[in-house]
């Protein structure tokens, strides 16, 4: 309704400033080392895991590939040395007379595949490069093999085991030739395996659907066929620089940008990134092995998506987990610390009350003991003008011969030193009422009875200025403690100037309402009127005493002062509101307070006590004002 | 029914000396003291109805001065009339019996009125 609040107790102390604090920084802080001392250890730990864990699978996962190679070249190899091992036993036990009978020979022949030897053919060649015997599915006999690579191999190395070639026959096959030599004769034993058959022996189970594993020899030709891209025999895009014997494992993981990951690849490693061999985009993990004999790669590669699916989705799962962890730790931080810098508010705006209302009680108790002072040292001078005026009165009174002008002049300024005097004894006992700090015995007081009780003596006062009092109680109120003429009292004045502010307008009202405040645990009154208003800086000032806004004469400027003190005494508080030009409202709240019954005894000096204090009925203490 | 025997006992030298004439000349008979000592004495001396009896005083203050009054004279009837008025006072007053209790200033017929009551209940009582 109106503009600027001020409580009884800000309207008059200036309290220390709580508000300097700044409680927005506070949160930053408080969130800050929150996030400090828990968001930032859970997210190191998180990541250090969450890395540990991935380089563990990772390197586990890199083991696992360099066992499937070494499996896969210990399996070539055996095979290849065992055929190679049976041919020698064939060439060391059987003479050439002997194998060159084709009976005969096709009969080894026969015993050696009869063992899963899976030779193709079998073949004793002279020195001139020619067949002496064949046994096999081709035509062989005439062929000159004095000038093929593998003649003079063998003749140099004494056992060969070639490359792939298609040779006469045009597919891809290998040769596996050994040079005998017996008495006098020198001759070559020589078999082919067909290449397709150690395709076959290189295991491709447990590679997934990504998987391939195939052999290329030291000049990049495939001597398997891959099982995505290209086919025995074609170049595989990278060439062999040099045998080097050595195995490895490589990755092409973006995040290790291309290293390997074993520390020893050598060239081979750099051929096979250098020419695509491996591609980033593919982000495969490969793994090889060099065979001795004959000097081929044995390469096992697999997508990276495939081979690091399951533990992505781990770390994907831990990763999501540890920033839901996170976020759910910075809300709650965030939440926690919002509510208890609000408490923290709280409480020290409660603080910042405490301290205003101690200070201002200190303020009352030395304005209380400066007014009782006053006043008692008044009251005797006045006392002895009083009598003293009785007695100038009475010998007027008496004395004859004075002429009826000076008798009524003195009468007249007689009459007025006794108004005077009476207007000082009023300020006197107003002054000591405020200054009144005992607690009195109380009783349970009925603050809407103590309400309509001075409406009712005031209502024709309103009406008369043009003032329309209206009430609204809420029933069933409940009791106070106090003292009923000291409640009337206070809404004597604060009723009595709700219609003084009226002063110079035609007409006004005056609204009049009571609730319970179960919050506070008492009870609220409020008188709201539509006068003058109070500015702001008279509003800083309305509850101290002799402060008035009334002509000079008209109040003392003790009337609110007064009510505080009898409110305050009762527990409760007040505050206005006030806007120039549209009115003014105050607010009383008065706790309700559980005590004793009051007994017999103790309610005739309490009627004794009110019987002195109470002003006469209906009657506003003297130059009640403030507001 | 005759006029009341006061006692004025208040230090106030020209408050008193005023009362004891305005009051005289309405027709009672009173005695003026200035401290609580000579109330006393002069208690024994003489009979008196009313005590007009102020609260601070050189030596004994009103309140003493009650106390020993109402201990020798328990039906005497005293009004305590202080410009240095408190409800602890007038509490203490009532405690130790006093009739009435008022403030400085009183107009003489407020206080006349209260003399009249205490006479008229101190006459009940004998």
């Amino acid at each position: 309704m109106f503009g600027q609040t001020i409580s009884g107790t800000q309207a008059r102390v200036a309290a220390p400033d709580f508000h300097s604090r700044s409680y927005p920084k506070l949160l930053r802080r408080f969130v800050l080392g929150a996030v400090v001392c828990s968001v930032l250890p859970l997210l190191v730990v998180g990541w250090v895991s969450y890395l540990y864990y991935s380089q563990y699978s990772m390197s586990r996962m890199a083991a696992y590939f360099q066992r499937t190679v070494e499996y896969n070249r210990k399996i070539v190899e055996s095979f290849l040395d065992e055929r190679t091992s049976a041919l020698k036993l064939v060439a060391d036990t059987h003479s050439l007379e002997f194998l060159k009978d084709t009976s005969n020979l096709s009969q080894v022949f026969h015993i050696l595949n009869g063992k899963g030897s899976n030779f193709t053919d079998l073949g004793v060649i002279g020195l001139a490069g020619k067949h002496l015997a064949y046994v096999g599915p081709y035509d062989l006999m005439d062929k000159d093999y004095s000038v093929t690579f593998w003649f003079k191999e063998v003749m140099s190395k004494g056992v060969y085991v070639s490359d792939a070639f298609m040779g006469y026959r045009e597919t891809p096959h290998f040769v596996i030739a050994i040079l005998c030599r017996q008495g006098g004769a020198t001759w070559i034993l020589r078999a082919t395996i067909y290449q397709e058959f150690l395709s076959s022996l290189v295991e491709t189970a447990g590679l997934g659907e990504t998987g391939e594993v195939f052999l290329v020899n030291k000049e990049g030709v495939y001597q398997t066929s891959p099982r995505f891209k290209g086919k025995i025999l074609d170049k595989a895009g990278f060439p062999m620089e040099s045998f080097t014997g050595e195995s490895g494992i490589l990755s092409t993981d973006p995040i290790k940008h291309m290293d390997p990951i074993a520390p020893e690849t050598g060239l081979i490693s750099a051929n096979l990134m250098k020419y695509g061999f491996m591609h980033a985009s593919s982000q495969q993990i490969i793994a090889y092995s060099w065979l001795k004999h004959p000097q081929w790669l044995l390469v096992v590669k697999q997508d990276f998506s495939e081979v690091f699916g399951d533990i992505n989705r781990v770390n994907t799962v831990v990763l999501v987990l540890l920033h839901s962890c996170v976020l759910a730790v910075l809300i709650v931080s965030v939440f926690t610390t919002g509510r208890m810098v609000k408490a923290l508010k709280r409480r020290d705006r409660e603080t910042e009350e405490l301290n205003r209302q101690l200070m201002q009680a200190s303020k009352l108790a030395s304005i209380g003991e400066l007014a009782a002072g006053v006043a008692h040292e008044i009251n005797n001078p006045l006392a002895v003008i009083l009598t003293e005026n009785q007695v100038v009165l009475d010998l007027v009174e008496t004395e004859e011969g004075l002429t009826r002008e000076f008798k009524e002049q003195l009468a007249l300024s007689l009459g007025q030193i006794d108004a005077q005097v009476e207007r000082c004894s009023h300020i006197t006992k107003n002054l000591l009422r405020f200054s009144r700090r005992i607690a009195l015995p109380s009783r349970f007081v009925d603050l809407n009875v103590a309400v309509q009780d001075v409406v009712g003596l005031l209502e024709k006062q309103a009406r008369s200025r043009g003032v329309q009092i209206s009430v609204h109680f809420q029933e069933n109120l409940p009791k106070i403690r106090g003292f009923d003429f000291e409640l009337e009292q206070v809404f004597l004045n604060l009723i009595g100037n709700a219609i003084d502010a009226h002063e110079g307008k035609p007409y006004g009202s005056i609204q009049i309402t009571t609730r319970r405040d179960s919050k506070r645990q008492g009870v609220v009154a409020t008188v709201a009127d539509t006068g003058s208003g109070i500015s702001e800086q008279e509003l800083a000032r309305v509850f101290d005493p002799f402060f008035t806004t009334k002509p000079v004469g008209k109040g003392t400027g003790l009337g609110l002062s007064i009510s505080y003190s009898i409110v305050r005494q009762m527990g409760g508080g007040m505050s206005v509101r006030s806007e120039v030009g549209k009115g003014t409202e105050f607010e009383v709240f008065l706790p309700c307070r559980d005590g004793d019954s009051v007994g017999p005894m103790e309610t005739r000096r309490k009627e004794s006590v009110k019987r002195l204090l109470a002003p006469p009925r209906g009657q506003r203490p003297t130059g009640l004002s403030g507001g | 029914m005759r006029k009341p025997r006061l006692l004025l006992v208040d230090d106030e030298i020209p408050f008193a000396a005023n009362l004891l004439k305005l009051l005289s000349r309405r027709g009672y008979e009173v005695s003026a003291v200035h401290d609580g000592s000579s109330a006393l004495r002069i208690v024994e001396e003489q009979e008196f109805d009313v005590i007009i009896l102020d609260q601070n005083m050189p030596g004994k203050d009103g309140i003493t001065v009650l106390k020993e009054l109402k201990k020798k004279w328990p039906h005497l009837e005293v009004v305590i009339l202080t410009g240095y008025g408190s409800v602890d006072l007038a509490l203490d007053g009532f405690e130790l019996g006093a009739y009435d209790y008022t403030t400085k200033p009183i107009k003489l017929r407020d206080l006349e009125e209260k003399i009249g009551q205490a006479f008229r209940r101190k006459m009940l009582r004998v």
